[in-house]
């Protein structure tokens, strides 16, 4: 135990010294604070005649700060009190390297926590409380046993997937065969240690596309396509090793364990990549989303090699995936989108073998928004599923809303007929309903006083359906975004808020870059928003935000729609048509069944 | 110590506001400032004017996706952006 003195060297504010002198107390110190507005020399005196083994002096205002400090320790000196005193200087006005350029025993700046000056006194080193950064990974799916709420909805969802199931059980696709192909004879061990892949070579391009076939055959890239060279791998190493020693995570999370954050990358650059994901870690993202090119998404097959691509989303190859993967925090979730393309199935085998944890699925989507034909995706939809059932992978099913314009109740019945088609094969879907000021928003005026009822709504209705995970994305805000960060970084965080009140599982979030499309996001502006929603989580703690009536009426219309839908589907007959006839979002709504991959499913067996 | 940037991840964002007469010309101020910095790859990312002037984040990209980083590479990098 020693004597602490407190004085504020200030006119008026000794909050910080308030606290500390709490925290000090607590730690069993003796503590004397003395009032604001004294003079240097009634403090130096003060502390002569108290024989405090320390002095904590503060000071808030920033004007002329350096001199005033520079006397007061000039007047310490010269007044023997640095013989059996420490002094340490705090406040908003000081600079650690201030306080040690002018001589204080140490300099206690913004966002000095009070365990810090508590070890200061102590004569201890500080280190942060390691729980403050100790995460783990989180299973989304957990405690969720997918039993409906909604008998209506899920005896029409029942009858849907078994048509689905019969349906694409006999048929196949080069994507599905090229996923059989990387399932069965490519070992992600023997890859990574350059041994060969037995006959995977020697079946895999034949499977392929052109642009992917020449590759193999003749070594051929894609034009905005290029090798990283030996230098830039062996600097990609030592940047890592170097940031890795130095690296710390932050929680985003205040006093709720939900909602996980996650936030996209997908520059083009693997290692621009890496960079971006170290900064997401770093400022608190528990999970990170790969972003593939749509070039990827039309073309049959993956290349091979660490690529680096000049525009944005990154190349989907096993040499990309492997080092992006193996370049993240042990504790980062890490998802590889597989949901829209001509690879869907191949992507889900890929990343389970190159330790994803997350996948995305969804054939609606896909099949609607996205270029895929819609037999096709639903083939490759339907094989994508076994293989994330296989290996044990938790995939989302996101909603179309944000772009196509299909309204919510139509892209909800789209997303809960491949999460149901999932749950029947033994997969783990998460819903990903999207909280966005979509085009249906906009045309029906359904957010003209606020944008919570119609989000909450979506959250209740599902909720009222089935007892599933829910991450709504991806990202949330968007659409309410505009280039300005300071707007962009506000619209996410209040989304977060809501997010967190409705105590969803996870969200997907924007940067502040999304809507600027001058080039690829920026590592600030994954930053600025990550900051954001920390701050609004800090803001919201327990409390929550109260939806209005409207969205509980909101919510029982979504949820007849879709059993509206069901039925259509269900009375079409057919999964496949009933997504050319619009039933889950038509032309005039802005879905358009995609022609990716038209004419390329056979039937089997 | 290494020139400051190298150390750019990615881009340099300026934000200022600019005494002028519309947003137009606040672009231009910024597109211009960013050129007289030495930077080629620029832009302004948000601009928005009222009475007293333009509030304008500009941009100058040091690296696009598939350059040589100097953050990975040290003097190896090469030339980028500026």
């Amino acid at each position: 135990m020693s004597r602490v003195l407190l004085a504020p060297l200030d006119p008026v504010h000794d909050i910080g010294l308030k606290m500390v002198a709490r925290g000090l107390e607590q730690a069993g110190h003796e503590t004397v604070l003395l009032p604001p507005d004294l003079t240097p020399e009634e403090i130096v005196s003060q502390a002569l005649g108290q024989g405090a083994g320390t002095l904590l002096v503060s000071r808030t205002l920033g004007y002329g700060v350096a001199e005033l400090l520079a006397r007061f320790i000039d007047l310490a000196d010269a007044a023997g009190l640095r013989a059996k005193t420490r002094i340490g200087i705090g406040g908003m006005a000081v600079r650690r390297e201030l306080a040690a350029e002018l001589g204080f025993d140490a300099g206690f700046g913004p966002g000095t926590s009070v365990e810090e000056v508590v070890c200061f006194v102590e004569r201890r080193e500080y280190a942060p409380d390691p729980t403050r950064t100790r995460k783990e990974k989180a299973d989304m799916t957990a405690g969720y046993d997918y039993r409906y709420r909604h008998a209506g909805i899920a005896g029409k969802l029942e009858t849907i997937s078994a048509m689905i199931v019969d349906w694409a059980k006999v048929r196949t696709s080069p994507g599905v065969e090229r996923a059989r192909l990387r399932d069965e004879l490519w070992d992600a061990a023997r890859w990574r240690a350059r041994e060969g892949n037995g006959e995977f070579p020697e079946h895999y391009p034949a499977l392929c596309g052109e642009m992917p076939r020449r590759f193999y055959e003749t070594g051929e890239l894609h034009p905005k396509t290029r090798r990283f060279t030996k230098d830039e791998v062996a600097g990609l190493e030592g940047y890592l090793a170097e940031a890795k020693a130095r690296m710390s995570v932050l929680k985003l999370q205040h006093s709720r364990k939900r909602p996980l954050v996650f936030n996209q990358y997908g520059t083009g650059c693997p290692f621009m990549d890496i960079g971006h994901i170290l900064a997401s870690e770093a400022w608190g993202a528990d999970g990170v989303v790969h972003f593939d090119p749509s070039w990827g998404a039309r073309t049959e097959g993956f290349l091979d090699g660490f690529l680096t691509h000049q525009e944005d989303g990154t190349v989907i190859t096993p040499a990309n995936l492997n080092r992006i993967g193996a370049g993240r925090e042990k504790s980062t979730l890490w998802q590889v989108r597989a949901h829209r393309g001509l690879n869907t199935p191949e992507t889900v085998v890929l990343a389970a073998k190159l330790g994803a944890d997350l996948t995305k699925i969804n054939i609606c989507y896909g099949a609607l928004g996205a270029g895929t034909d819609p037999e096709r995706l639903t083939v490759d939809g339907y094989n994508a599923i076994l293989y994330a059932k296989k290996y044990n992978l938790p995939f989302d099913v996101v909603t179309n809303e944000e772009l196509a314009g299909v309204p919510a109740y139509k892209a909800f019945a789209g997303m809960l007929i491949v999460a149901d088609l999932a749950v029947r094969l033994g997969a783990r879907p998460i819903l990903q309903p999207l909280f966005a000021y979509s085009p249906e928003v906009m045309i029906h005026g359904l957010m003209e006083d606020n944008y919570v009822d119609f989000n909450a709504a979506k959250v209740t209705a599902l909720r009222g359906i089935v007892n599933a995970p829910i991450w709504p994305g991806a990202p949330i805000g968007f659409l309410t975004h505009t280039e300005d960060r300071v707007q962009s970084a506000m619209a996410t965080a209040l989304h977060a808020c809501l997010a967190a009140a409705l105590e969803v599982d996870a969200i997907s979030i924007a940067s502040t870059d999304e809507a600027y499309s001058g080039g690829p996001i920026s590592a600030p502006a994954k930053v600025d928003t990550l900051r954001a929603v920390q701050e609004s989580f800090r803001f919201l703690g327990q409390a929550g935000i109260a939806p209005t009536a409207a969205a509980d009426t909101e919510a029982a219309k979504l949820v007849d729609g879709i059993e509206g839908v069901l039925a259509e589907v269900i009375k079409a007959g057919d999964f496949v048509a009933a997504l050319h006839a619009g039933a889950l979002g038509s032309r005039e709504e802005g879905a358009y069944p995609g022609r990716a991959g038209k004419d390329t499913v056979r039937t089997v067996g | 110590m290494d020139k400051a940037l190298e150390r750019v991840m990615d881009a340099l964002d300026v934000e200022t506001f600019f005494v002028c007469g519309s947003e137009e010309a606040g672009r231009k101020y910024m597109l211009g400032l960013l050129k007289d910095f030495g930077f080629k790859d620029v832009d302004v990312v948000f601009a928005q004017y009222e009475g007293p002037g333009v509030r304008v984040r500009g941009r100058a990209y040091v690296y696009r996706p598939a350059d040589r980083y100097r953050w990975l590479l040290g003097d190896a990098g090469g030339e980028a952006g500026v």
